[in-house]
């Protein structure tokens, strides 16, 4: 289960060693990343752009096709004329129940079972079962459970958003420190003691990686929810328009779900950076 | 090491962790079962583990189960490969291109972090309901994991190989064929466990919105009829399918790089 976060961890970790080496170049050499990385996607918006003027489309074809600059006018549109805000808080407040309930349950069943290797041994095949399967799976009893409203929805963001947050909290528990656990220990800590001095504290950076993973898995349940079984949300809006013809619109709303998901993970990101900023192996990564 | 020590322990004390987690599975299931005992039991909403099993039952002898697994096994079969043949050569050449890294990352990033689910509409439009539309959700999904790390392993390929490589007068081939790809293998099996999850969301999204056989189909038509016993016995087969090849994965990377979980 941790090899993901380990992965993931390992391309983050890899970034700033591009950055330490580019200072002692040339102006061209330092800001070639960033020119070549911001060049690629400003080629890839100016051909989709200009492509279709350039050659001619059939009739059928251009009724599906889209280009940049309409999907900037739609999308303009939504937020000036405020059509955006019913459906965007529709969905962001299905996310934020299913994540809040989410941390509310994985944290503490996380720090429990990263505890208690018994419990652990006996969460252990249902965490897997439910962790390898798409979340996806269970929404068709959800909505015949909670019906269409925000429930479903809020079911599937915890579901989703859960095992992240409780694999990860676990994995940082079970690898605290064991002689500072002895320490606080000896000298008398109870069990509550030592989570708070030790365990805690430890497990953070892990906990953070968790919120991140849970963050993407959670606008995805919102998503694919709104898609299947429901009746308001910038899914249903997309779906809609989906079946209307209305490729821009769809564009504008998958874009609003990718800045939401970008924003969110780069506030966790300043969160994990504000929170291991004691750590000294951090410190030496400078 | 392990074994050593294993060895010497009782059975009981050897095997306790696959003890009591089959100890917790019989447990729920008895519980599920028993529930029914005392709370008044509504088959529209909520189905018991022997009615499961009966509905399973019917499912594999009727053959349908196996039907519908195959229907949707082949475009998993073809999105996947796609995404490996993709994948995994883009991946290469960004990490070890540098250029090529500085100018695809971005891009990359931003398609990896967008929910790309949220096209299925449209591809469902554009390429139909068929083999082909599926397969084009299902290679978006699982790409990316593959394009990321097979560009996280070139980059942390051992310099030191590279150098004595072309010391010894290697050509380019030999250096993508000889350092690169197998140091680059465990991360691209990594890659390949959480691609298999994204697939498989990437199969049920396909079937749920228009599709008439499949076992995402299946579950959601079951879930129409109210037939729960059946569409728990196809909720089951997923989670035994998903299960399956995510171990499997897991247990093949621990056989063949156990220097990579070792610590």
């Amino acid at each position: 289960m941790s090899e993901i976060q380990a992965v993931n961890a390992n391309i983050a970790a890899a970034a700033p060693a591009d950055e330490l080496a580019a200072p002692s170049k040339g102006v061209w050499q330092r800001f070639e990343p960033t020119l070549l990385g911001c060049g690629s996607i400003v080629v890839l918006l100016l051909v989709w752009e200009f492509l279709p003027r350039l050659m001619t489309m059939q009739e059928g074809t251009k009724l599906f096709f889209t280009v940049p600059s309409e999907i900037g006018d739609t999308l303009w549109t939504m937020f000036a004329t405020g059509a955006i805000w019913e459906p965007l808080g529709v969905s962001a407040s299905a996310f934020a129940i299913g994540l809040s309930i989410a941390i509310v349950v994985g944290l503490p069943l996380g720090i429990l079972l990263g505890r208690s290797a018994a419990l652990n041994a006996m969460f252990d095949p249902f965490i897997t079962a439910f962790n390898a399967t798409p979340r996806l799976v269970f929404l068709p009893l959800l909505l015949l459970w909670l019906g269409l409203g925000l429930w479903s929805k809020v079911a599937v963001v915890f579901i989703g958003a859960l095992f992240p947050i409780l694999i990860n909290t676990h994995e940082g528990v079970r690898n605290a420190d064991r002689v500072l656990i002895n320490v606080v220990r000896s000298f008398g800590a109870t069990e509550w003691g030592i989570a708070r001095l030790v365990v805690v504290p430890n497990a953070l950076p892990y906990i953070v990686v968790g919120l991140r993973l849970a963050i993407g898995r959670a606008v995805l349940g919102v998503v694919v929810a709104e898609f299947f079984g429901s009746e308001a949300g910038l899914g249903v809006i997309m779906v809609r328009a989906a079946s209307r013809f209305q490729v821009d619109v769809v564009f504008a709303g998958l874009i609003v779900f990718a800045a939401l998901s970008l924003l969110m993970t780069g506030l966790v990101k300043l969160l994990e950076d504000r929170l291991s900023r004691w750590r000294p192996q951090h410190v030496s990564a400078i | 090491m392990m074994d050593d020590t294993a060895s010497r322990l009782s059975f009981p004390t050897r095997y306790r962790k696959a003890l009591l987690g089959s100890l917790a599975v019989v447990l729920f299931f008895a519980a599920w079962q028993a529930i029914f005992l005392v709370v008044p039991f509504n088959p529209l909403f909520i189905s018991k583990p022997s009615l499961i099993a009966s509905g399973l039952v019917d499912l594999v002898t009727s053959g349908d189960l196996f039907r519908d697994v195959a229907v949707s096994a082949v475009p998993f079969f073809y999105g996947f490969s796609a995404a490996v043949v993709i994948g995994v050569p883009l991946g290469i050449v960004m990490g070890w291109r540098v250029r090529v890294g500085y100018a695809l990352d971005p891009l990359m990033t931003v398609f990896y972090a967008s929910p790309l689910v949220a096209l299925a509409p449209l591809v469902v439009i554009f390429f139909g309901v068929g083999v082909g539309g599926k397969t084009l959700i299902i290679f978006l999904l699982s790409v990316f994991p593959f394009i990321f790390n097979a560009y996280a392993g070139v980059r942390a390929v051992d310099p030191l190989l590279i150098n004595v490589v072309r010391s010894l007068g290697g050509s380019e081939r030999d250096l993508y064929f000889k350092v690169i790809l197998p140091s680059v293998l465990p991360y691209i099996v990594a890659g390949a466990r959480i691609a298999v999850g994204r697939a498989l969301i990437g199969v049920l999204v396909g079937e749920f919105f228009a599709a008439s056989e499949g076992i995402g189909y299946a579950i959601s038509r079951f879930g129409d009829i109210f037939a729960l016993d059946r569409m728990f016995g196809c909720i089951i087969t997923i989670m035994v399918i998903a299960v399956v090849l995510t171990e499997g994965i897991r247990w093949s990377e621990r056989t063949a790089f156990p220097w990579r979980t070792a610590h």
